[in-house]
Order: structure tokens, then sequence, then C-alpha cells
């Protein structure tokens, strides 16, 4: 269990938990951890728009290039910019300066192995073990590291997107784009593309700006309001929202309406596996069964894993996956990279929307539709443990169980939906996810199981 | 206010006018980072500024150590311009542009390339002088920083230290012959503007050691006559009408004429005031190693000799303060306020090419014309703890036996026909004694005398302590 690495890196409040001394000790940490695989390592950092950038950039190549590694600066850019970078310039690792979605206030570092996925927890471990140990593979005097600057990352980012999709098709049709980069790191490469794929682009935030003025950089619905008016005001093609670090994406249909993360994973995974006619697909345990029904449909397999997507991604490399992602608009294409991708989703709805011939609500609508509900109870950490034990005594005797998944938590199938109980890997609570046909079903399911939890923590 | 932990620093890396160690052991980018913290809270609570211009030489460690500071500075909520890996009148030439508050250049100056430091200026190139250094200091040991919230953390910008400090130069020099110089960069930071400025500027340029060599494995940094006769070769080969030679950093040139014969800084400093100067009157600092030529020489033209203690950092202040035209350190920072307050290198080779084109007479026919009279330099054991106490007492005893003494830095006795200077260095248990005299045997006598007078006083001293 790491201390300072979280789901996604290492995240706090800017000189407060997330300073530069914190920084500073983690790139020597890492340098340590490098060198002893390769003599001279190469690192590629970037950062997103936040204000606090500089500060942590600087404090973590300090750090890297006094154990002896080589940096690269690639300045502003996406996480999956950097990681792309990272891949096919053959970088030994990526440093990447981000809080993702989090209040402006926030800032974090997040590892990016040699490959381009993220740190696995593994690595992570070791990385903080070395922090903690203080011990750290100094370089003398002759092998400091050099730092120096590369501006080609966003373009040789765009030109592998652009390799990825059929260009001429997308280009014909002439989209209307409104695209809300949230004042985040997809600024600077996602209205590029979008020009690229002969689209009409209207604009909104898209200027980096760490103070985040247009709206929370997290898109979920309502900080995508404003987003959702413009599309409908200017009779666009569709809306995308992207969040901080542009790893993940939204869409919004042409009538202005949201589109939930597991309906745009289900709409692409469609499209891949319809195209390829089957192959593996991964997503965590909490996706809905849309994704599953449409795969299965066209001769997939769905792979369940624990949540977090370094895990799937991971999984993917192992199993040969077509395609996989989170219900969180994280999507994942492996043909271009193990790695979630707001700017390759986008071009590859740009090309679902060429080659269908329709408007992205009437795709939309030919998913399967479930409907979840998704709550939360306190519960202490060491509590956890045992909760988990009495749920499962609890649920052997249940009749309505068709199966059990135990990936994450604790998933049950029944006839007519799923229930999933996991305790959060990082805060005090126990979190309750049901799926169901019918509306009403699921939110009596939630309270059902929220409240059998409330009654285990007091049994326990 | 919080605190941050890391390796303990010792006080010794504070010198009088820099801060100075062997990299990853007495100075890290755990220490940087404090320095940086330091450095930002300096600016920000007693100078009321917003912006701290830095730079590194071109040391293998230097990239290392200025990140780690930035991210210090930043962390108060002062900005940066980043003037990157540069020579030193290039970051200067910057911060001076960019109205900065202070300019901080990573470098251990002429130091073997294990070494690194900072040195620190104020935004019109006046050197830091000791005292707010020593702010700094306690600020670092004190380890009690104010850090900003998240939305005034500072910001880094990059500068292009290259092109401005290049046209400043090429706006300002012009040729009419095409001189050939021989460049000794010594692989070190110069090899970052020298070379295209010269080369813009007309010359025929013979590159000595002229590519970045960042340990320094082909010259050693400082440019002292033995590590010079790569340099002597190449001017004599070439036929060339002078040659220079940089320091680590760039804040040091040494000018060899025409035939190899290498000049000492007051001899530069001699021919850049006879030849070179457009107005004859005002005021020349030198510092009271120099020698007694440069009055004898200067004086007749109309000029003021001012004699002030040693340090870099009084000549640009004191250089400020009086209007001077000209600044001579005898260890090789030269200063030429027309152009700049700092010991910018490049600045002393272009003079003296100034000189030469004008001149119709070669080079070595200006070096003979200026006198050199013989000088010795002792160095004599004196233990840390009474070597100030002796200097003190020299200063008093000597200031009853002689009319001219002068008691600014040290002890320094002026006769007729020679001087004698008896210094404690600042970093180790030694007292410098230096003389200089008409002929070879006043020096000798004179050198014996003040020899056995303060072998005198440490007896003494060593015997009450």
């Amino acid at each position: 269990m790491t201390q300072l690495f979280g789901t996604n890196g290492i995240r706090g409040v800017v000189n407060q938990d997330m300073n530069s001394s914190l920084a500073l000790g983690i790139g020597q940490a890492w340098g340590t951890y490098l060198k002893k695989t390769v003599p001279r390592p190469r690192c590629a950092i970037g950062t997103d728009a936040r204000l606090s950038n500089h500060m942590l950039k600087s404090a973590v190549s300090a750090g890297l290039l006094s154990t002896g590694c080589d940096v690269v600066d690639v300045g502003l850019v996406p996480t999956p910019t950097l990681q792309y970078t990272v891949k096919e310039k053959r970088f030994d690792a990526g440093v990447i300066i981000t809080a993702s979605h989090n209040p402006p206030q926030f800032n974090g570092i997040k590892g990016i192995a040699n490959d381009g996925t993220e740190l696995m927890k593994d690595v992570e471990e070791a990385i903080e073990q070395i922090y903690f140990s203080g011990s750290f593979a100094l370089s003398d005097w002759k092998n400091a590291g050099s730092f120096t600057i590369w501006d080609g990352a966003r373009e040789l980012y765009i030109n592998g997107i652009l390799s990825q999709v059929d260009v001429p098709s997308i280009k014909k049709h002439r989209f209307h784009v409104v695209l809300d980069c949230g004042n985040g790191a997809g600024s600077l490469v996602v209205p590029v593309l979008l020009k690229k794929l002969g689209c009409i682009i209207t604009e909104m935030n898209c200027e980096p700006d760490g103070t985040f003025p247009g709206r929370h950089s997290e898109p979920i619905p309502e900080n995508l309001t404003m987003l959702m008016k413009k599309v409908s005001e200017t009779h666009a093609s569709f809306g995308v929202g992207l969040d901080g670090d542009a790893d993940r994406v939204i869409f919004i249909d042409e009538r202005g309406s949201y589109i939930w993360g597991d309906k745009s994973l289900s709409l692409v995974g469609d499209y891949i596996t319809k195209k390829k006619n089957g192959g593996v697909t991964v997503t965590p345990v909490t996706t809905s069964t849309c994704f599953e029904d449409v795969i299965r449909k066209n001769n997939g397999s769905v792979i369940y894993t624990k949540v977090g997507s370094p895990i799937v991604a991971a999984v993917m490399k192992k199993n040969h996956a077509v395609f996989g992602g989170e219900e969180n608009g994280g999507l994942i294409f492996p043909e271009f990279q193990h790695c979630r991708d707001s700017a390759m989703s986008l071009a590859t709805v740009l090309e679902i929307l060429a080659t269908e011939q329709r408007s992205l609500s009437e795709l939309i609508t030919e998913i399967p539709s479930y409907e979840m509900v998704k709550t939360k109870i306190v519960c202490p950490n060491d509590q956890k443990e045992q909760v988990m034990h009495l749920l499962v005594e609890e649920m052997k005797h249940h009749q309505e169980i068709i199966d059990i998944d135990r990936t994450d938590g604790l998933k049950m199938y029944m006839k007519d939906g799923w229930v999933l109980m996991r305790p959060s890997g990082t805060e005090p609570i126990f979190r309750v996810y049901v799926e169901a046909k019918e509306k009403q079903q699921a939110e009596r399911g939630a309270l059902f199981y929220k409240n059998l939890v409330a009654s285990l923590m007091q049994r326990g | 206010m919080c605190s941050v932990m890391n390796q303990p620093i010792s006080k010794h890396i504070f010198r009088a006018y820099d801060i100075r160690g062997l990299y990853n052991k007495d100075i890290s980018p755990d220490i940087f980072y404090k320095i940086g913290l330091a450095a930002g809270t300096y600016v920000k609570n007693t100078m009321h500024g917003t912006h701290i211009c830095i730079g590194g030489d071109i040391r293998q460690s230097s990239q290392s150590l200025a990140h780690a500071m930035i991210a210090g500075v930043t962390a108060t909520g002062v900005n940066i311009h980043h003037a990157g890996t540069t020579s030193f009148g290039q970051t200067l030439f910057a911060g001076g542009e960019l109205k900065a508050d202070l300019i901080a250049f990573v470098t251990a100056s002429h130091l073997p390339p294990e070494w690194n430091g900072v040195k620190f200026y104020y935004g019109d190139g006046v050197g830091f002088p000791e005292e707010h250094l020593m702010n700094i200091r306690d600020l670092v040991l004190q380890d009690s920083f104010p850090f900003a919230s998240w939305d005034r953390i500072g910001q880094v910008t990059p500068v292009d230290a290259t092109n401005g400090y290049k046209n400043f130069f090429v706006s300002r020099f012009q040729f009419k012959k095409k001189l050939s110089v021989a460049l000794d960069c010594g692989g070190a930071s110069m090899t970052l503007s020298a070379p295209e400025i010269f080369a813009s500027l007309g010359f025929r340029v013979v590159p000595v050691f002229c590519e970045p060599d960042p340990t320094f494995s082909k010259r050693p940094s400082d440019p002292k006559p033995k590590n010079l006769t790569a340099l002597v070769e190449a001017i004599k080969k070439y036929d060339c009408d002078f040659g220079v030679a940089f320091d680590g950093d760039g804040d040091r040139a040494v000018i060899v004429d025409n035939t190899g014969q290498i000049l000492s800084a007051d001899q530069t400093g001699i021919i850049i005031g006879t030849y070179g100067l457009k107005q004859k009157k005002g005021t020349i600092i030198v510092n009271v190693e120099c020698s007694k030529s440069v009055k004898e020489q200067l004086e007749p033209f109309g000029y003021h000799v001012k004699q002030i203690q040693v340090g870099h950092t009084f000549l640009t202040l004191e250089a400020k303060q009086t209007q001077a035209l000209l600044g001579i350190e005898s260890s090789g920072h030269l200063i030429i306020p027309e152009y700049f307050l700092f010991d910018d290198a490049l600045v002393v080779p272009l003079k003296i090419a100034q000189i030469l084109d004008q001149v119709k007479r070669p080079f070595h026919d200006l070096v003979m014309e200026t006198p050199s009279y013989p000088t010795r330099k002792e160095e004599i054991e004196c233990a840390d703890d009474i070597k100030f106490d002796v200097i003190r007492k020299l200063q008093g005893v000597l200031s009853q036996e002689y009319e001219q003494v002068n008691t600014m830095d040290g002890v320094r006795v002026d006769f007729k026909d020679g001087w004698v200077l008896i210094r404690a260095s600042n970093t180790s248990p030694i007292i410098r004694l230096t003389t200089e005299a008409d002929t070879p045997a006043l020096l000798q006598g004179l050198s014996a005398r003040f020899l056995e007078k303060t072998q005198e006083i440490i007896q003494q001293m060593k015997a009450t302590h």
C-alpha cells in the first residue's frame, strides 16, 4: 500500500502537502530507481496548465538531474501527449505534472513507464520506499544530468492520431464541433487536431489558464451546462468537454444532451469490435452492462478489472485487447497507445460519424440503456475488511444471485441487473453501485445495500 | 511559515562574494532549493521585488542546481526569468534588460569542474555585497520561509539570452580592419557567446577550445599563464593580431599580444586607459593589489586613480558611485562602465580590438611601452584564529612607523620606489604578502623586511593567545 501515490499519482494542495521539497525528493527517488536498470536514463517531463507547474517541474527535474538522469522538457501538454512521446521517442520514463480534474489549488506528479503506460503499483511502492529511506544515488559532478527543451511533442502526437483515422472521410463532412478545453492542457493540441480534420470549431475555454476561470475541470454535467447550451444554440454536430489534463473526454450530442461515459465507451467499443469482428475488450467492474451487450453482439469478449486506468491498460496489454476504457470518459486505443486519450477518442468519434452517416444522438439511442445508481456510506478504514467479510457471508444465502465476481469488492449479478459493493482505496468510505433496467429498482437496491452495510458495521 | 528538512548545511559554503562548494558534497540540489527559498524571501520581503533572473554556466552540474533554485524561488511567489545555460555576461545582460530585481548566476567561476556555486548581482550589474549575501545565508540557516499560496506561486519565463547580448555588441562595436583573434574559451561558458559574436563583428577567428566541454577536459578553467600554451602557440602559428583566454563562467579575460606575450590585468588596464577611453579625465579604480604602474602611467593623462579594497563587489559599487571609466582588479576582472558595470569578459578583448583597429602599430609595441615592475608574492602560514588579529596589530604598528600607510584592506605601505601589501586570506590559514619595487634588488629588500616583521608579530600573537 503506497502512502504518497494514490490512484493517479501523487496529489495534494500546492505548497502544503504538494510542495517543491516533496517533488525534489520524488525526482531523486525516481532517478535512483531508474538508475538501477539503465545507466543513464532519459526522462521526458511535461505539465498541464496549472499555476504551480513551473515550480514542481523544476523541482522534479532537479531531482532527476542530480541522480544523473537526462531530462527533456516537452512543455505544456495533455497527459496522453507525454505518454505517446515517451513511447515513440523511446524515453526511459516520463513525468507529468498534473492534478487532472482536481480544483486549481491542487497539483500532482504522475509517473509514466518506458512503454508510455502509467506506473504500476509495485513501481510506485519501490519509488516511495527509496523516498522514505532518503538514500538517493546522487551522481558525481561529471555525471549530473543534462536538461534540454523539446518543442515537438504536440506535433508528434497530433500526427500520430491523424495516422490512425480516415482523415479524408472525416474532412469531407466538415463537422462543426463545440470544443470546451476547460482552460486545461488540451487547449494547445485539440483545436489544432480538429483543424487538421477539417472541422469548424466553436472554442470555449481554450486558453490555458491555471485558475480555471471558465469552469471546474471535472467534465461532469453540472460543469458542462454552458457547453450543452452552446451546442444546441449553434446547431453544431456535437460538443466535447475535456478534463484538466485532457486524458478524459465527454461528448454532448447535437441536441445538447450529456452523453454518459459508458455510452461513449460502448459507442466506440461497438465500432471497433464490429470492424474487427470481435476481439478482447477490457473495462473495470463499475462499467454498465451496455458495454458488454454491444461487445458480445459483435462476437467480442469483456474482461473486467479492478477500478483504475493503469490496471485496465495493463490487462489490455497482456490480453492483446482491441479496446478498453472506463465509464468516466477515459477511452484506451491500444493500436495507438495504452492510456486514456481524449484527442484519440474525439478523432475516432468523428470517424464513426463520418462512416455511419447518422447523428450522434441517433447512434447513442441504439446502445442498450440501463439505470445505474451510485451511492456511498462512511466506513472507517479499519472496519472495511470486517464489513466485507460479513457481506460475503450474508450474501451466501441470497437466492437471487446468479453469479459473483470478486475482482474488486463484491459484484453480484442478478437476473435483471447487478450490485457492486467496494471499499474505496483512498477514502474512508464504502461505495455501492446498483444497475437495473428500471430506475426505481436501482434506487431501491441502492438503499437496501447501503442500509445493509450500515447494519453490518454496527454488528462488527 | 513552514520549514523544510534536509541535509545539514555548512556555513563555509557562504563566502564573501559568492556561495561555493563541491557538487553533491558541500552543495546539492537540496541546499540550492533552500538558497532559492532564501533568495526569493529576500527579494520579496527585503527588496519588495518580483523577479529573479537566473542562468547557469556550462558546468555539468549547473542545470540540476539551477532547477532546484528555481523550485525554491517560485515557492515563495517570486517569478523567474530563466536564461538557461549561458556565459556570465549573457545572464547579467538579460537580467539588466528585463530589470530583474536580482540576478543569480550558477557558477564556480574559474574553479575546477567538480565545484559549483552561485553569485548574486542586482539588476543594474552591481555585485551583491558581503552583508547582503550574509542575509541570504542567515535566511537559509534559519530555515523558515514564507511559502506562497497556490495562486501566488512564481512563474518561469524562458529568456533568450543569446541574441540580445550579441546585438548589443554588434551595435556598439564597428571595425575598419579585419583583425584576427585567437579565442581560447577553454571549452567553458564563453563558447556560448564569444565565437559567434567575434564572427558577427567580422573577425578572423582562430578557435582554441571553442567546443562546449562541460567537464573542462581540455584546459583547466583558470586562465593562468601555465594553462595558455595552446593559445600562445595558436597566436604564433596563425599570425593573430591578439589572443584572449576566458575563465569558466566568463567574468575574466586574459589578453595575449601578437607575439604570444601574456598581459597582466594591470597592463591590459593601462593600455585601455591610454588608448581606449574617449575622455582623459574621470576616475579609474584599482584595488590595493594593483601595480603602481597603473597610477604612474594613467594619472599624467588627467585621470584620477582611486585605490579600493579587493573584491569585484567593491569594484562595481565604487564604479557606480564615482561614475568611473575603468576598473581593474589585479586578479583579472576588468570593468568598462561605458558598456556594463559588471565584469563581463567579452568587453575587454573587444576594447583591445577597438584600440588595435585605430593604432597603426602592432599590439606588442604598445605592450612594450607599459612598464612592468618585478613583483613577489609570499604566503605565510598563520592559524585562522589569530590571522586577523595579526593584521590589526600590523596596521597599528606600521601606521606609526611609516608615512604612507593604507589600511582599507589589510595593510599597504607605499614607498617612492615600491610598496608592500599584507592581507589575511579569507579562506585559508594564510597571510599573503605582496611586494612590488622598481628593481629586483629593492624588491628583495622590501620583501625580506616585511616578511620578518610579519613573522615577529605572529610569534607575539601566538605567545599571548
